[in-house]
Formats: structure tokens, sequence, C-alpha cells
């Protein structure tokens, strides 16, 4: 790998990159991720994951099993909004303008 | 390595990475910014970051918000490019009873200087046509917008560091001791000494609270949000409940729930997420979702911001808040005069954690 080689596909984010996200201090994959978006893609970091843990071991010498991989959250794989929806009412959800009195957000 | 400061802070999100940097403008102190983690692993990089103001009520709290949207193009011109956008805010409504409370909101806003516009629902969907057919109406403002959290925090350290600002990271404070006129601050990687300590731990600035004796305030609550697909430019504002981001996906949620420091993401609060989207824009039924993701916000129980000196302790300061990215460029801005001027340009009375001082009395918490 040199550094212009793309580590992740999905966000077409380089080497160089993620380097220099190390070089601000980042330790983990998920601190690479918030400062590059490396991992944000499509397929949710199972094609960048193991480069970039790899990267980092080779700039922290980190060892590679104290590495942890990514958070993994659902949807494992893309899905439509509606397939998603279950079409109830929310509760859980408010609306902002209900909820003004409170300040919002 | 020499670990005496002048201003030591505690947490290095969007709230302690701003005053760090507002602080070192005035090049008076030495400060040292400590994190257990990276920034952006706490609430500040699990945001969505709008900077938002119209609804915020009463409007002494709204007139807060506005203050501190109206810096962040002054901010911008120094860190660097934030990705701010004042986008103009749109809250919709459903119901013909909401018309009342919508001209209420406006008036009452409008005593503090905030433009708020009642929109009819076709003069909502000229703005916005993306939005449902179903609305009866909206508020709208022109001040309301959103920035990208992680190039503001990012942009708020490296301004900082330039200025001469010390940071410490993945490094635990566990201990803090009062000492005479110092604080003697113990962390994993050892100890430091400050005359002055700030708590900026968001959601965790109840336990640097008790290392003082200190009860501080504040609840946890959970926040779920749903990413799309990138998609081309649809949606020109910020609208309550959802934005599109610079890149094109859509951030969508407005949850809220009280489970401590569980972070996770379930599937109840996803399915009503999804649902609301496809409630307010339609269009969004046909998009994938990418991604998801859940963050903590820290709520004062009362919950408006807790800002300034921590009661009956010399020289410790509090800020923690919910809508921290809204109120950041304001809240170092005015944290910076208390500590260097013992003054400030607006009247923090309001936000001072004395205020809780009969819930602490009672031991309610
Ligand atoms: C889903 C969601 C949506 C939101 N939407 C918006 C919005 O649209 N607009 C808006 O303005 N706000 C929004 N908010 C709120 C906003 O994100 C927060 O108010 C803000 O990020 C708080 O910043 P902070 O710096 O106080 O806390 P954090 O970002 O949590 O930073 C605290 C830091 O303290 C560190 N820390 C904790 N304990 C220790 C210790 N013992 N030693 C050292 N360091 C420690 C943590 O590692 C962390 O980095 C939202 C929040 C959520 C969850
Ligand atoms: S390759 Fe990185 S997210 Fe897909």
């Amino acid at each position: 790998m040199d550094n212009s080689t793309i580590v992740c596909r999905c966000e077409e984010i380089n080497k160089d990159e993620i380097i220099t996200a190390i070089q601000l201090g980042a330790e983990t994959f998920d601190d690479v991720k918030r400062l590059t978006r490396c991992g944000m893609g499509p397929c949710q970091s199972k094609i960048c994951s193991n480069l970039v843990r790899e990267i980092i071991h080779e700039q922290t010498g980190i060892s590679l099993c104290q590495l942890k991989p990514s958070r993994m959250r659902a949807p494992l794989r893309l899905i439509r909004m509606k397939t998603l929806a279950d079409h109830r009412t929310a509760n859980k959800v408010a609306s902002v303008l209900q909820d003004s009195e409170e300040g919002g957000v | 390595m020499n670990n005496n400061y002048d201003v030591i802070i505690v947490g290095c999100g969007v709230i302690g990475s701003s005053i760090a940097y507002h602080l070192s403008e005035r090049q008076k102190h030495r400060v040292l910014v400590i994190d257990k983690g990276f920034p952006l692993s706490g609430t500040s990089g699990a945001t969505q970051a709008w900077v938002w103001v119209h609804s915020k009520t009463p409007s002494w709290y709204g007139e807060l918000s506005m203050y501190s949207a109206e810096l962040y193009p002054f901010l911008e011109r120094k860190i660097g490019d934030v990705e701010y956008k004042r986008t103009g805010g749109i809250a919709p409504f459903f119901h013909e009873e909401d018309r009342k409370n919508a001209e209420q909101l406006a008036e009452s806003q409008a005593e503090v200087g905030i433009d708020i516009d009642v929109l009819s629902r076709e003069a909502a969907l000229k703005k916005e046509p993306a939005l449902s057919p179903e609305i009866v109406g909206a508020t709208f403002s022109s001040i309301d917008g959103n920035v990208n959290p992680f190039r503001l925090v990012e942009l708020y350290i490296k301004a900082a560091k330039k200025l001469g600002v010390d940071f410490s990271f993945y490094n635990p404070v566990v201990n803090m001791k009062k000492q005479t006129d110092q604080y003697i601050i113990e962390t994993k990687k050892g100890e430091f000494r400050a005359h002055k300590v700030i708590i900026a731990a968001g959601p965790w600035s109840k336990e640097l609270g008790d290392m003082l004796d200190i009860q501080v305030p504040i609840k946890q609550v959970r926040g779920q949000i749903l990413v799309t697909e990138p998609l081309a430019p649809f949606l020109k504002h910020t609208i309550g409940g959802l934005r599109q981001a610079d890149n094109g996906e859509v951030l969508i949620g407005y949850s809220k729930e009280e489970v401590g420091y569980d972070k996770r993401s379930t599937v109840d609060v996803l399915q009503e997420t999804a649902n609301m989207a496809i409630h307010m824009v339609p269009s969004l039924a046909n998009v994938n979702v990418v991604r998801c993701f859940a963050g903590i916000r820290v709520m004062p129980l009362d919950e408006y911001p807790i800002i300034g000196e921590i009661p009956q302790l010399d020289n410790a300061y509090i800020a923690v808040m919910h809508s921290g990215i809204t109120l950041s460029p304001l809240v170092g801005t005015l944290m910076t005069e208390l500590i260097v001027d013992g003054e400030t340009s607006i009247d923090l009375n309001r936000y001072h954690m004395g205020r809780f001082s009969h819930l602490l009395r009672n031991k309610m918490l």
C-alpha cells in the first residue's frame, strides 16, 4: 500500500488521510472514523475495518489484538426506509414544536 | 513535562474544546484539556448538529441560542470551514390546533428579536416542496441552520493548539482534590495541578462532580438517529426532525429515552424514526437507510444550561447542557470572560448552578 491507496472504498478515503488522523492522536477505529468518515459508507466498514486497524498498528505499535473492531449497529446492510417503518404512531419520537416548552433538541 | 497549569478543562467535547479555544485567544493562561477518550467519542460525535433557535423557549433561552447562532459566521472566519450553513429552519405541524401555539411562539420570540413566520400549508410547501402535503402549516425562521460537528470540534482543537493549549487524550481523570489554592487532578497518565478547573464532561460530569463532593443536577437522555444513503440535494432547510448534510445524507431523528449511559440503537425507536421520516417527507420512503447512531444527551434537571462557577467551591467552574452544538460559540466566549475578566457580557445568573440548591439540600438527587 502506498499513501494514495484507497483504504475505504465507500467513502474514498486514502491511506494518507488515515495517517493524518492517527498523527492527530486517534488510536481506535471509531476515532479515525469520526475524523475521516472512513467506515461510514454503505458497507458499514466491512471492507475497511481491518485495513485501518493494520495501519493504526503499523503507525502506533499498538498490538492488533488490542485494537477493537468498529462498533456494529443495525442495519447490517442497506434497508429501504419503508421496509424499516412499521407505521405505528410514534411515542418516543417527539415533535419539535410540541416540545418547545422544554427548549427543543 | 511541567504539570502545572492555570486552567484545566476536563472533557474535550464541543463545550470543552470551545472554552479552550476562546481562552487561548486571550493568551492569558496556560491551559490543559484532558479527555478520557478521543474528542468526539462523547455526545459531540453523535449529534444532529442543528444550530437551532426558533422554537427554544422561554424567550430568554431562545435569545441565548440566537446570540450563539449569530457568532458562527465570525467563528468560521477565525477557525476555518466548519460547514456552517444558515439554511433557515422549518418546524411543520399537522393539526390545526397547533397554529395557535405557533402564533404564540412567534409573538413571544419577537420580543427578543427572533423573527418567526407562521406559514400556511401552501407557503410551507412552496418553501420546502419535499414536505408532506398532509402538513397544515409550519413555523419558519431564517436564523436556524446546521454545522458539521466533527469539523467543528477538530478545528476548535487545532486553533487552540496553535495558540499554545495542551491536550491529553485517552486519559481519564480518576480523582480531583482541592489543596489550598490549587486543584490536584489525578489521571491515568499522572498528576496535574491547576488554579482553576472547569468541568465540561457532558453526561459524565456527574462523576466528575462526585470527585469534588458536588452533586451535578443532570440526567442522561439517549437520542437515536437514522442516516440515509447520499441523495441529490433536495432539502433546502433544517427541518424539525431531519436535515440533509453537505454530502447528501439525510440525518433523521428526534427521540428521547432515559436509559442511563446505554448507547445502543434499538429497533423500536429506529422504526418510529422511519415512520416520522415518511410522515414528514414522503419521498424518503423509497431511499435506503445506511446506518444509525445513538448519543447520550446531558440534560440538566430543569433542562436549561448550567454555566458558571460551582457554588461553594472557589475557582471551580462547570458548563453542561443539551444543545451544546448550538451554544458552543457563546458558551466558550462567556466562560472566557468569566475566567479572564471576572464578569460576563451577558448575565449568567439564570444559568448558575446555585438555582438547584433547594434540590441539592433536600438530597433529591
Ligand atoms: C441524538 C442527539 C442529537 C442532538 N442534536 C443536537 C442538535 O441538533 N443541536 C445541538 O445544539 N445539540 C444537539 N445535541 C446535543 C449536543 O450534541 C450536546 O449538547 C453536546 O454535544 C454536548 O457537548 P459536551 O462537550 O458537553 O459533551 P461531550 O461531547 O459528551 O464531551 C464530554 C467529554 O468528556 C469526556 N470525559 C468524560 N468523563 C471524563 C473523565 N473522567 N476524564 C476525562 N474526560 C472525561 C468524554 O470522553 C467526552 O469527550 C444532540 C444530542 C444527541 C444525543
Ligand atoms: S469501505 Fe469503508 S465503509 Fe465501506
